[in-house]
């Protein structure tokens, strides 16, 4: 798949349409998103689907720019991962505050899961993405807020792209999220590239 | 217009970004300058944990202020200390970027009414201190109060902001303990030992630091006092592993060249390394290839200490609490001692200051930082 046509339609109230004029939003990805599919399981992630849902927003955006993994090395080099969440990994917090209030010794995986670094390792990992590794919690405006992150790093430098992933989990409405790769606009199919430059 | 104009000026100086304000909370005491005092001493603040009952864990040892502190009360200290030594009246606070970065706190985990793991810490915070709400709060493990640095220079030196205010804050507490424990990272003979054979791993610290930056242009119109000047950054990751470090130190590497490149700075100029150095076994060898892949044969004569086997690891906060020892030893002309050593380990060849903290004059500091996930972090600062 190419990433053609990549809606701009807002996530949750978030303006995507703020993006300076030689980023492009290159593909996307939603949870729940248009199948029924239940959220895969990630080796090595216990308990809370906080990791496994930025995976799979991960993968499923990334496949359809870069095919499968790894990606392209001359473009994963510097692209970034900005995680955000709005709600942090709830489950896990929750996991490990049982375990200590009523006396039994952590897991080891819940201390690895506990950093959402892990997570974004892995995907880094898996696809060769070897930009800045940065996670958040916004305040508000969850997918505006990394987008602007995500922008400020690639126009200080540090970065050629990112992949924006917002992964939330609330306790009462389930998991959402969305991930975008945000890059040149240049990385666009040329024909859409030309269109969008004339 | 002007600024943008001063910022030019000051790029190609090789100084970006002014220092103005600083402070610091740790478990040597309330300020920077119980910090430094702990620094010269070199000796670790680690003692048995007071806060909660540690003895079911391997290790019973953490680096804690006394007492019960609460984190919101020390944030607001530490920045309205840093905003004071910057000279910021109400409305320059007011008109700041501010930027945060926390670990997870534990009374969220705890209150089912919580939405978030960070809970309304931060909008308390930006009330009490008279500074707008952060627009987001760093949570990347290890490197996430050097990243909320390195982004707010970006906003500074790209006309985004004039000025920033930096703070970052952990308490050593139950539940993060219980996780190191579980993840068996901590040091069972209670000590830190960076880069020396026999190191057993990490032990956790308090650590509650803030910073003032401003564009340079800003700092000279108010004639505002420079500590020293944020002259680079850089981050990059590591495409690794989920956890572990590359064994090159390839993301850490990039981000101190891109640091020395921002800065035009070559690397036989930096008189000092601030080292991640958690103490653990990967991570301090990983560190040790990645500063003799950026800093080439210089990484066998600069000096290099890993200040964590003295204040503990502060998390989330670290780097920030290491960015402002970086300053202040920098400006007292002092190389902080790598404590805790025994013997050299083949595999981390540095020349580590040992024994004791020493004088020295140099211009250029790196303070270096490194997380799970393969981020990494370099700070370079430079002496006003």
């Amino acid at each position: 798949m190419t990433a053609s046509v990549v809606p701009l339609s807002p996530v949750g109230g978030d303006r995507l349409d703020d993006l300076p004029s030689h980023l492009a939003v290159l593909a996307r990805a939603d949870w729940p998103g248009t199948d029924q599919d239940p959220l895969p399981g990630l080796p090595g992630f216990i308990l809370s689907s906080f990791s496994p849902l930025a995976a799979e927003l991960a993968e499923r955006c990334l496949r359809q720019h870069f095919g499968s993994p790894p990606a392209d090395p001359r473009r994963a080099e510097q692209t970034a991962i900005v995680l955000a969440s709005m709600t942090g990994d709830v489950a896990t917090a929750v996991a490990v505050a049982q375990a200590v209030d009523q006396g039994r010794s952590v897991p080891p995986l819940l201390f690895y899961q506990s950093n959402p670094n892990a997570v974004a390792g892995y995907v880094a990992a898996r696809w060769g993405l070897a930009g800045p590794v940065v996670c958040t919690i916004p305040a508000s405006r969850g997918l505006t807020d990394a987008l602007d992150v995500a922008t400020l790093l690639i126009e200080d430098g540090d970065a050629t792209a990112a992949l924006v992933i917002l992964a939330d989990q609330r306790r009462e409405d389930g998991d959402t999220g969305a991930a975008l790769l945000v890059g040149p606009a240049s990385w666009l199919p040329a024909a859409e590239h030309a269109a969008r430059s004339g | 217009m002007a600024e943008v104009t001063a910022a030019g000026q000051d790029r190609q100086d090789g100084a970006q970004v002014a220092v103005t304000g600083v402070s610091a909370t740790s478990a040597f005491g309330r300020g920077a300058q119980p910090l430094l005092a702990g620094a010269l001493r070199g000796q670790p603040a680690f003692g048995p944990v007071g806060r909660f009952d540690a003895r079911a864990r391997r290790t019973q040892a953490a680096a804690e202020l006394p007492g019960a502190p609460l984190l919101a009360d020390e944030l607001a200290a530490v920045i309205d200390t840093a905003c004071d030594a910057a000279g910021l009246d109400r409305q320059q606070r007011a008109q700041a970027v501010f930027l945060l970065a926390l670990h997870t706190d534990a009374a969220a985990a705890r209150d089912a009414a919580a939405d978030v793991v960070t809970d309304d810490i931060p909008r308390r915070v930006a009330t009490r201190c008279g500074l707008p709400d952060p627009p987001r709060v760093y949570w990347t493990a290890c490197v996430a109060a050097s990243t909320a640095i390195a982004d707010a220079a970006a906003m500074i030196v790209s006309g985004r902001a004039d000025r920033a205010v930096v703070a970052a804050g952990y308490l050593v507490d139950d539940d993060s303990f219980a996780l190191f424990d579980g993840g068996r990272v901590l040091a069972r003979d209670g000590r830190v030992r960076p880069f020396s054979a026999g190191r057993q791993g990490m032990l956790l610290g308090d650590g509650v630091a803030a910073v003032v930056l401003e564009s340079a242009g800003a700092a000279r119109r108010r004639d505002a006092p420079v500590s020293a000047w944020l002259a680079g950054w850089g981050r990059a990751g590591d495409a690794y592993h989920v956890i572990q470090p590359s064994p090159e130190g390839s993301g850490l590497a990039r981000a101190i060249a891109a640091a020395l490149r921002r800065g035009g700075v070559d690397p036989a100029d930096i008189g000092y390394v601030n080292a991640n150095g958690p103490g653990t076994s990967f991570a301090d060898s990983s560190e040790a290839a990645a500063l003799h892949r950026a800093l080439g044969s210089h990484a066998a004569t600069v000096p290099v200490s890993s200040t964590k086997a003295l204040h503990g690891h502060a998390l989330e906060a670290s780097a920030l609490l290491e960015f402002v020892l970086t300053v202040i030893s920098l400006r007292a002309g002092i190389l902080p001692v790598n404590a805790g050593f025994l013997a050299p380990d083949p595999d981390c060849e540095l020349d580590l200051v040992l024994g004791a903290a020493r004088e020295a004059r140099y211009r250029y500091a790196l303070s270096l930082n490194a997380a799970f996930g393969g981020a990494s972090t370099a700070l370079l600062v430079a002496a006003a």
